[in-house]
């Protein structure tokens, strides 16, 4: 007996109007671009309310039409009876298309050598066939902020869409210098380094690190009045961060860490965002007060001190929303950020409500990143990053059936999907020769 | 009793005499739940009555004999106690790497009671952990199955001491990363971990013999002849040869999970489990027919790469085919959410609740060997139960309350801020583990500088 | 048996006055160090002659070694030396159940070239117990002197090495003219500790090779019984480690592990429970929840002689957070409990005594002056440090007390003992007078100062450092150039088997401060890896960092010169 899954068989029924359409080349299925007509579906705006028996209409890669009554006669009409339609989510903290195996150096290109390599570009080395993208994009994530990490301003991150061939095609607006804030907190069971000499490497880190700072800030001002200096792109590039042109997103975890960073906030002019933020909850309040924004996660995971609370990870992104912050989320993953509905779902669940932890997986990382213009809603006019399913996609029995990226439609297949076609019922089985 | 060695038997004796005193046994009545009994349906409206930490009755309009406690848990969910096949929490050891077989080693000697990582698991529904030795060898040491009786000083409290013994078997990459690599000894490929098991297996058969005849010759008056060495390595291979202990491999592709069945199959074991077994859905027929299944990750992948080639319907291929499917955490972050990762087997294969739910309780317990005892609520049981509010398979399912033989481990209403049983006494500012180190396949295997960066910031699982 | 081997060491004691008493026939000593007389009389003291017994105004009298009576009105020969007691105090001398002091561990044999790691010879592996800490030790080294200042007359030396690094021995403190053993095979020390990269690694697989080793040892004794009763048996082979355990399963001697913390305890009591020898538990250092398991288990108990640092208490912070004090409280509980968990053993009716293998000799008092303050009597403290120890290491006829008979082992103080400014003027050794100076109030940290003034690092440094691939080791040798440091460390080849060679280089010693720098050419990436901490007399306590993979710690300890080998 087969018992296919739903979103498999519906898979299986969307290839016969490409194959009308002469899309396939051999078996494979290619994401397709065109104007589609989602019909009569439950539509969760996020930002405009949750509106039944609605139809979208996707045209030029835009959402061009939300309503009741859509005519297109030319467009694709994919009927959503009895479905949900979401935006695409947004993962705010990710690795993926920078690691295919993590314990495979050559193939993991996300810490550069050096302290201060703000100019290295996490966009340069997506690799926009890795084949956690396709797992990743079938789970309904659309856009994901993917991150370099190592030193003390490791690089510069940059949002994605997950579909295209080139980082071009793939990029989704916005970028920004990521800083590791200097901790005190130890690096895991074996650092056991005294607590003096936490602290003391602590301060020389962040002695460090304003230097960088001044300098950089004296290079933006130099260069402002026409100086010409030498080649120094590490410079070059912080020297956009000081002008606010590029925002810091700031990895930052300790409570006593996320205090510093605040403090050390104060009275700079750039853009801020602080991320990780694991102990956020001990320091809610201050956070909001400073109106900087949070993409914090994963939130399966364990609290940082053994005397925690076991839910201290799962309730700390409901914590700071309670308190005022602008919260995101985020897996920090690379092959499973598929998770990060489950990981919305956990923060759902202790704390945050469906409903911020939706808008934490959609517009408010759409706006911390300066692009609710084009994502995290779905509006007439922005990008067609759309999911459609058989029910609220954090849950785990619910089914993704279609996925819309920059208006195109996704094939729902994958290596894992792949595999399991061929080996569900394997021939030859096991007499068989 | 096969005729052993009757010295031997009388040294041996004492260790396994040494069970633990009386483990705390608790009585409740939980009425009015959704009764999620796994093996026998779902029964809406349903009481279970616990007496002496057994399940005495299922049904409905129980009363609670004089003295027992009644808990309502009307709206709420009732599930048997999550049972993990794959866990290092509680253990203050977890690989003795130095040689390619190890099986004399013994995890029960080093079992941690006051790790806080039982509580959380608690707080996640889980009742039994499979307290496994690491992956750093062929034949790694005999794993423990424990209760969670937080609170248990004695480490013998938290031992299940009526399971049936277990033994952590690895392939692949890790056995000969550590050995073949780390010190230029066999194996260093699959094809070396084959030799060290087969030449393990045959030189337990000779020991046994040796043994065997040394006892008939020790019997006779006028014996001349000495007793063999005394070897606890090769004596635990020839109680895997006479199917006393289970195997738990730890293994990841298809080619090397073949292996080990027609290894199994030439030496006559039948009590296999795979563990991980991420390329099982390749040889799921085979695993069906001649093991006693596998136990796997919800979605794990690509960490290395031997799981390159992975799907995340791996579980439902697995169950679909046949083969017992067990889903286990290997981790202590994961130990706390296992009913969400088997939910994720009804996203990748559609399973059904029970076939889900079966996966973290009664297909576990089979493969430790306890599903007599745990697994499903079951008159006669032991009465490790877990209240649910939501249902567990939703992601917005949260534990309530967490029972081991009828006695309360975890509430969530009662669940106090700082859960540590021990607190140093020299440490007032407590440590920050930003990394948390939770994935332990490979902990205390001794490498050397160039693999502290791997070991520090890669998973090796 | 068992009896055969008392009367052989009650023989050893005898054998040992005869070489004291040989001593008088010696002849003339242009050095000018020999003694006058070995008999002198303590006039007039307060003597506590055992634990539990109230202070009287009486003379001890001495010869050659042995007390020859204590009493107000002795007649006192008149070849007695008069040591004017009036404002003294004198009390049994201390006796310390396990000591490092003077013990240098012996060095790594030289790895054969086909070395496996995984099955390495057992003197490889740290199972060594045919070892003797006599072997291993010099009654010249400076923390000898040391313990002997605090008041210690008789210590059980224990060999330094790995999982059973073999046989302790009990000797006395005393004069550098006598070998000073009283008796030697006393206890087999095991312990733990994994082997550095092999079989067994870690503790787990330590307590399978024991009980490996145990049997084995049990055949072994088998076959040979076999062999020497029948003719035409196979000679059974007979290892160094079986032969030396041989002891241990007839029960003669005791297993002294050494167990740290409550879970230790309870593992090494479940050995002993499993296989059936006589066990001491030493070292005991956090064991305040399992005071009901040892009074049970009704085994010798020595605890490490040390309380734990305040730091962490006094790092406490007033403006903490409501949560942060929460965890404070629990902190100082568990400070709290430790100090008193001395005090636990004793209300537990335990017998325990003391041992002081890595304390240093000088905080000993202050210690069991907090424990006293936390509970303990302090005639439960003198009976620890004398009669409950000489009874667990089997010696309370000839020591522990101020007795007629007894060995002349005594401490001589200005004050009542545990009194706060009381101060030891004199310890008596077998007989042999030692004094130290005493001053009026003692400064604070003076100690301090002049070990600033004074810092050694050049010489030959054994470390270890902890890892998260476990711990590893090697000799880091320093070797002064002028005002400048240079010199070189070996380590675990990153590549594999054995030990490289690297040369150290930027070391700096400022104040106590010594920092180094070494680099490590591994898997194609070259690491520096930078040492800093600081060094106090002979040990070394600091921290290792590797690029930024992360900080460990990292120990060392100065050798001593062994007096045997100059």
């Amino acid at each position: 007996m087969k018992r296919m899954t739903k979103a498999f068989f519906a898979f299986l029924i969307a290839l016969l109007p490409m194959m009308a359409m002469a899309q396939i080349d051999g078996e494979f299925v290619k994401p397709r671009t065109g104007k589609f007509l989602l019909q009569n579906a439950t539509v969760v705006t996020i930002t405009k309310g949750t509106l039944n028996n609605t139809s979208i209409l996707i045209e030029n890669g835009k959402i061009a039409q939300v309503g009741t009554s859509i005519s297109a006669a030319d467009a694709e009409v994919i009927d959503c009876t009895g479905l949900v339609i979401y935006p695409g989510m947004i993962d705010g903290g990710t690795r993926l298309g920078l690691v295919e195996v993590s314990s495979v150096a050559e193939t993991t290109d996300y810490a550069e050598v050096g302290n201060v390599t703000p100019n290295m570009q996490a966009l340069t080395a997506v690799n926009p066939n890795s084949e956690a993208i396709p797992v990743t994009r079938v789970s309904g994530v659309t856009t994901v902020l993917t991150v370099p990490s190592g030193g003390l301003f490791p690089g510069t991150a940059a949002l994605i869409n997950l579909v295209g061939y080139t980082p071009d095609q793939m990029y989704a607006g916005f970028k920004a210098v990521v800083m590791n804030f200097p901790s005190s907190a130890r690096r895991g069971r074996f650092d056991r380094r005294s607590d003096d000499d936490i602290k003391k490497d602590n301060e020389k880190a962040l002695k460090n690190a304003n230097e960088i700072w001044d300098k950089a800030k004296t290079y933006g001002e130099l260069k402002a009045n026409g100086a010409e200096l030498e080649y120094y792109p590490e410079m070059e590039q912080m020297a956009k961060v000081i002008a606010g042109e590029i925002p810091l997103l700031i990895e930052v975890n300790a409570a006593g860490d996320i205090q510093n960073a605040l403090k050390w906030i104060e009275g700079k002019d750039a853009k801020f965002i602080l991320s990780g933020v694991a102990e956020g909850w001990r320091v809610a309040d201050e956070i909001a007060k400073s109106g900087v924004p949070v993409v914090t996660g994963p939130v399966q995971e364990l609290p940082t001190r053994d005397s925690d609370r076991y839910d201290a990870a799962y309730s700390n992104p409901g914590k700071l929303a309670k308190a005022g912050v602008k919260v995101a989320i985020r897996t920090n993953e690379e092959e499973n950020v598929r998770n990060l509905p489950f990981h919305a779902g956990f923060a759902a669940a202790y704390g945050m409500g469906k409903e911020e932890a939706w808008k934490a997986v959609t517009i408010n990382p759409a706006e911390i990143f300066g692009v609710a213009d084009m994502y995290g809603s779905i509006e007439v006019g922005k990008v067609a990053n759309l999911i459609v399913a058989t029910e609220d996609p954090f849950e785990t029995r619910s089914e993704i059936m279609h996925v819309f990226i920059s208006g195109y439609r996704i094939p729902l297949s994958n290596r894992h999907i792949r595999l399991y076609q061929e080996f569900l019922e394997r021939s030859p089985g096991l007499k068989a020769n | 009793m096969k005729k052993i060695n009757y010295f031997l038997a009388a040294l041996m004796g004492l260790s396994f005499s040494f069970a633990s005193a009386q483990t705390p046994k608790g009585s409740v009545l939980i009425k009015n739940a959704t009764v999620l009994t796994v093996t026998k349906g779902t029964l809406e409206n349903s009481d279970v009555l616990v007496q002496d930490g057994i399940i005495k009755k299922v049904g409905q309009n129980l009363s609670a004999p004089s003295g027992v406690e009644t808990i309502d848990a009307t709206g709420k969910y009732l599930i048997p106690g999550i049972i993990d096949a794959h866990s290092h929490v509680a253990l203050d050891v977890v690989n003795e790497a130095t040689a390619p077989i190890v099986a004399e080693v013994r995890m029960r000697d080093v079992v941690n009671p006051f790790e806080v990582g039982i509580y959380r698991a608690l707080a996640g529904g889980v009742t039994i952990s499979h307290a496994m030795h690491g992956s750093a060898n062929v034949v790694g040491g005999q794993n423990v199955t424990l209760k969670h009786r937080w609170g248990a000083e004695d480490p013998a409290g938290i031992i299940m001491q009526d399971a049936p013994r277990t033994i952590k078997f690895a392939l692949g990459e890790n056995p000969t990363r550590v050995h073949g690599r780390g010190r230029g000894i066999q194996p260093r490929t699959r094809m070396g971990v084959e030799a060290i098991l087969r030449n393990g297996f045959n030189e337990a058969l000779q020991y046994k013999k040796a043994w065997e005849e040394y006892n008939a010759a020790a019997s006779q008056k006028g014996n001349t002849t000495l007793a063999p060495e005394y070897d606890e390595r090769l004596q635990t291979l020839v109680d895997i040869l006479d199917g006393k202990i289970i195997i738990h491999c730890h293994s990841y592709r298809a080619d090397e999970i073949y292996m080990l069945i027609n290894v199994a199959r030439d030496f006559g074991i039948t009590k296999l489990v795979f563990q991980h077994t991420n390329e099982g859905f390749k040889v799921a027929p085979e695993i069906a027919e001649y093991t006693m299944g596998a136990s796997v990750f919800a979605d794990w992948w690509a960490y290395k790469f031997e799981v390159y080639y992975s799907t995340a319907f791996n579980a439902a291929i697995l169950q679909k085919n046949g083969a017992i499917t067990s889903i286990n955490s290997d981790s202590a972050e994961l130990i706390r959410h296992l009913y969400h990762e088997a939910a994720k087997t009804q996203r990748y294969g559609g399973m059904t609740d029970d076939e889900a739910l079966s996966m973290i309780t009664i297909n576990p317990a089979k493969q430790l060997g306890i599903s007599d005892k745990v697994g499903s609520i079951e008159v006669g049981k032991q009465a490790d139960l877990v209240i649910f509010e939501g249902h567990p398979l939703s992601v917005y399912a949260v534990p309530q309350q967490t029972y081991v033989d009828g006695i309360k481990y975890f509430d969530i209403k009662e669940d106090a801020d700082d859960q540590r049983l021990r607190v140093s006494p020299t440490e007032m500012v407590e440590p920050i583990y930003m990394t948390q180190e939770d994935h332990r396949c490979l902990q205390d295997v001794e490498l050397s500088f160039s693999d502290i960066s791997k070991s520090l910031f890669n998973t090796n699982y | 048996m068992k009896k055969t081997l008392l009367k052989a060491s009650v023989l050893g004691l005898l054998l040992t006055g005869l070489i004291v008493n040989n001593s008088l026939w010696a002849q003339s000593d242009p050095s000018g160090k020999k003694r006058v007389t070995s008999q002198y009389a303590i006039t007039n003291a307060t003597v506590f002659t055992a634990p539990g017994k109230a202070g009287t105004k009486a003379t001890v009298l001495i010869k050659d070694g042995v007390i020859q009576g204590v009493g107000a009105s002795l007649n006192l020969p008149k070849e007695a030396q008069v040591i004017a007691g009036d404002s003294l105090f004198i009390y049994p001398g201390f006796i310390t159940g396990g000591t490092d002091a003077g013990i240098t561990r012996p060095a790594d044999p030289e790895r054969p070239q086909d070395f496996d790691s995984s099955k390495p010879g057992d003197e490889f592996a740290g199972i060594t117990p045919w070892r003797s800490a006599t072997d291993q030790f010099s009654g010249a080294a400076s923390q000898v002197e040391d313990l002997r200042k605090a008041g210690f007359t008789i210590a059980q030396i224990v060999p330094d090495g790995g999982m059973i690094a073999g046989k302790s021995a009990i000797v006395l403190l005393g004069s550098e003219y006598s070998t000073n053993v009283l008796k030697s095979n006393t206890a087999l020390a095991a312990s733990f500790r994994g082997a550095r990269g092999m079989y067994p690694g870690t503790a787990v697989g330590v307590m399978a090779k024991f009980r490996d080793i145990y049997q084995n040892t049990k055949l072994t004794q088998k076959n040979s019984g076999l062999f020497q009763s029948t003719s035409g048996v196979s000679r059974p082979e007979v290892t160094p480690t079986y032969d030396a355990m041989m002891e241990v399963i007839d029960g003669q001697i005791p297993v002294m592990y050494t167990a740290t913390s409550e879970l230790e305890v309870r593992r090494a009591l479940a050995l002993q429970k499993e296989l059936g020898f006589k066990l001491i538990l030493t070292g005991l250092d956090d064991y305040a929840t399992v005071v009901d398991v040892i009074k049970a288990a009704n085994v010798p108990v020595l605890i490490s002689l040390e309380v734990p640092d305040d730091k962490a208490i006094k790092a406490q912070k007033d403006d903490a957070s409501e949560s942060a004090k929460a965890q404070y409280s629990r902190v100082k509980e568990a400070y709290e409990n430790a100090l008193k968990q001395a005090a636990l053993l004793e209300d537990a009716g335990v017998a325990f005594g003391f041992t002081t293998v890595g304390v240093k000799a000088g905080d000993v008092m202050k210690a069991i002056n907090t424990m006293i303050e936390n509970g303990l009597s302090e005639d439960a403290a003198l009976a620890a440090l004398t009669t409950n120890t000489a009874s667990i290491l089997g010696i309370s006829r000839i020591a522990g007390t101020i007795e007629k008979g007894k060995l002349a082992n005594m401490v001589i103080s200005t004050d009542s003992l545990f009194a706060e400014d009381s101060q030891i003027k004199h310890v008596v050794v077998d007989g042999y007078i030692f004094d130290y100076e005493t001053k009026a109030k003692k400064k604070k940290g003076s100690s301090d100062v002049s070990a600033t003034g004074d810092v050694k690092v050049a010489g030959t440094w054994d470390y270890t450092s902890e890892t998260p691939a476990g711990s590893s080791g090697g000799v880091l040798e320093i070797v002064k150039d002028g005002s400048d440091y240079t010199g070189s460390i070996t380590l675990d080849d990153p590549s594999g088997s054995g030990k490289i060679k690297s040369d150290i280089k930027d070391v700096s010693l400022e104040g106590k401060t010594l920092s180094f720098k070494f680099d490590v050419a591994a898997g194609g990436m070259n690491l520096t890896v930078s040492v800093s901490g600081e060094v106090e007399g002979e040990s070394f306590d600091g921290t290792m960092s590797v690029a930024q993979f992360g900080s460990f710690p990292f120990k060392a300890t100065l050798n001593p010169t062994l007096i045997a080998t100059k």
